[in-house]
């Protein structure tokens, strides 16, 4: 029987494929979290109603802010799951190291963040036409800016695939030691108790802010990147020393 | 050539070794039982082969690499059990077409075949079979990708009589057309006999023998008759087995090296030779008492 070479590229091109098809339940499972979060939005963020002398003005504000929320609570979500025993068994079962399992992973998790920022972003225009259609409502909104809307794609599937990567670090630390499953939320609503009690600002606030409140896009491009690349890293050399199929 | 060398292999889980020290070669496009009782460490060895866990000292290399994280080892061997996994959002047959894309050796026209043959309908999935037919799938799977390293843990769990004999020829049919390196590990030696070239009978997590199955078939031999006359001939000699049946009568088995005229004289006096079957043998030889289950009963 002749040997056959492997190399990495080709294997996880493979993998990634082969990905998509297999997890096609994670994103109808998007879609399915993003129709919901459309069902939510449709009462607006906020209003405001003011009449006098028998003048009466209605006004609703849409924004697909909570589509693209529950986009990121997915990626998080979908992270975790694909690093659990069973997706990691699927590899194993074809051609693979932990490597290729973990790049493909990614890639996976890229594909699924672009496909809910374009969805995400382009829910605000479903929720216009509902407005419109269904409520009888007159629409206004701001101009179409191609560029514009092109950028807040881009952004918004930066962020949730830097949240995926997070997802990604916690399924792998889970699967290292399940202790970890108690100990990340206990970290994290830990930290808010103990800032609320001194009286400190949130520290999870300033991360936020650190993130979300650069208004340079180049700096944000560099810190969303580093960081995502970081989390991504060390997951990955997490997940190269575990066994598999014990 | 050797492709899977072990030299003094240790695998231990919390402080326990599974296996301990081991150290064998095998040959290419040999096909190696792997036999043992239950926990001696047959899976945890295959495993270590497979690249799926690492060893915990010595060395073993699988096509001269370490396979432990081993992209090469991992396209030249395939390890099916009835745990292998598989995504339950494919239909069988883009199983099949996943499995393609993934091994270069796969057979395509030769699964399909197979695949039909034992009936199944490609719109199933996976998750929905029963023992038998998953593991007669992953067979499928394990003799289509041809990979110069097939590994069967266990391969035949649930099948019945039938489907276990069409695999055993399936394999060693598309082995003689297309020769490779087979592991498996099972609890049907007999079934295997005709299967297999070479023994690998593993015990307290060492490796008790290492040998061609036609030598095991000779390896021993039973005596049967009044103690009083078949004991004497066991003084000095290995014995493996040793149990009474009825009031007077032994029945011992013992390493066969007596000579052709040893036996005829062990015959006159009255003491029935017996040849000792392999998978017999294998049993008797991995037991941890000489009597066997029976040793419980005596001496209360």
């Amino acid at each position: 029987m002749s040997l056959s070479t492997a190399n990495l590229k080709e294997t996880v091109k493979k993998q990634y494929f082969f990905k998509l098809k297999a997890n096609i339940d994670a994103i109808s499972s998007l879609i399915g979290i993003q129709l919901i979060a459309v069902l939510f939005s449709l009462g607006g963020i906020g209003g405001s109603l003011s009449s006098s002398e028998g003048l009466r003005i209605d006004i609703n504000y849409y924004s697909a802010d909570v589509v693209l929320v529950f986009t990121m609570i997915w990626a998080l979500v979908t992270a975790i799951t694909i690093t659990t025993k069973p997706y990691r068994n699927h590899d194993f079962t074809f051609v693979t190291n932990r490597l290729s399992s973990s790049l493909s992973n990614i890639l996976f998790l890229l594909t699924g963040s672009l496909l809910g920022a374009v969805t995400a972003n382009l829910s605000r225009y479903l929720l216009q036409v509902i407005g419109y259609f269904v409520f009888d409502q007159q629409v206004y909104a701001g101009p179409f800016d191609f560029p514009i809307f092109i950028l807040g794609i881009i952004m918004s599937a930066l962020y949730i695939f830097c949240i995926s990567s997070i997802g990604y670090l916690i399924g792998a630390l889970v699967q290292v030691n399940k202790l970890f499953a108690i100990l990340v939320p206990v970290l994290i609503i830990g930290s808010i108790f103990l800032d609320a009690s001194i009286q400190k600002e949130l520290s999870l606030m300033q991360v936020f802010q650190f993130y979300v409140m650069e208004s340079n896009f180049v700096f944000f491009l560099i810190k969303i990147l580093v960081t995502t690349a970081l989390v991504f890293l060390a997951s990955i050399n997490i997940l190269n020393r575990m066994e598999v199929r014990r | 050539m050797s492709v899977i060398e072990c030299k003094d292999l240790t695998k231990s889980y919390l402080r326990k070794k599974v296996l301990n020290q081991i150290s064998f070669t095998i040959e290419e496009n040999k096909i190696t039982g792997v036999i043992g009782r239950n926990g001696v460490g047959k899976t945890t060895l295959l495993k270590i082969m497979a690249g799926f866990i690492r060893e915990t000292s010595g060395e073993i290399k699988v096509l001269a690499q370490r396979p432990f994280n081993n992209l090469y080892t991992s396209v030249n061997t395939i390890f099916v059990d009835d745990q292998m996994s598989f995504p339950p959002a494919l239909q069988l047959q883009e199983l099949l077409e996943a499995a393609q894309t993934f091994y270069p050796n796969w057979d395509m026209e030769f699964a399909q075949r197979l695949f039909k043959y034992f009936n199944f309908d490609p719109k199933h999935y996976h998750n929905t079979l029963s023992k038998g037919r998953t593991s007669t799938f992953n067979a499928i799977v394990g003799i289509a990708s041809r990979c110069p390293i097939t590994i069967f843990d266990e391969p035949t769990t649930g099948m019945d009589e039938a489907v276990r004999k069409d695999f055993y020829r399936a394999l060693l049919k598309d082995y003689i057309a297309h020769p490779r390196t087979i592991l498996i590990s099972s609890h049907h030696l007999e079934e295997m006999e005709d299967l297999l070239e070479d023994v690998l009978l593993l015990k307290n997590g060492e490796v008790h023998l290492h040998i061609p199955i036609s030598d095991l078939k000779e390896w021993a031999i039973g005596l049967q008759g009044p103690a009083s006359v078949v004991l004497p001939w066991t003084e000095g000699k290995e014995v493996v087995y040793q149990n009474q049946i009825g009031l007077d009568t032994t029945y011992v088995v013992i390493k066969n090296d007596l000579s052709e005229a040893e036996l005829a004289q062990i015959s006159l006096n009255g003491v029935k030779v017996i040849p000792v079957r392999a998978s017999e043998l294998c049993v008797y030889l991995t037991n941890e008492t000489k009597g066997g289950i029976d040793d419980v009963f005596i001496n209360r």
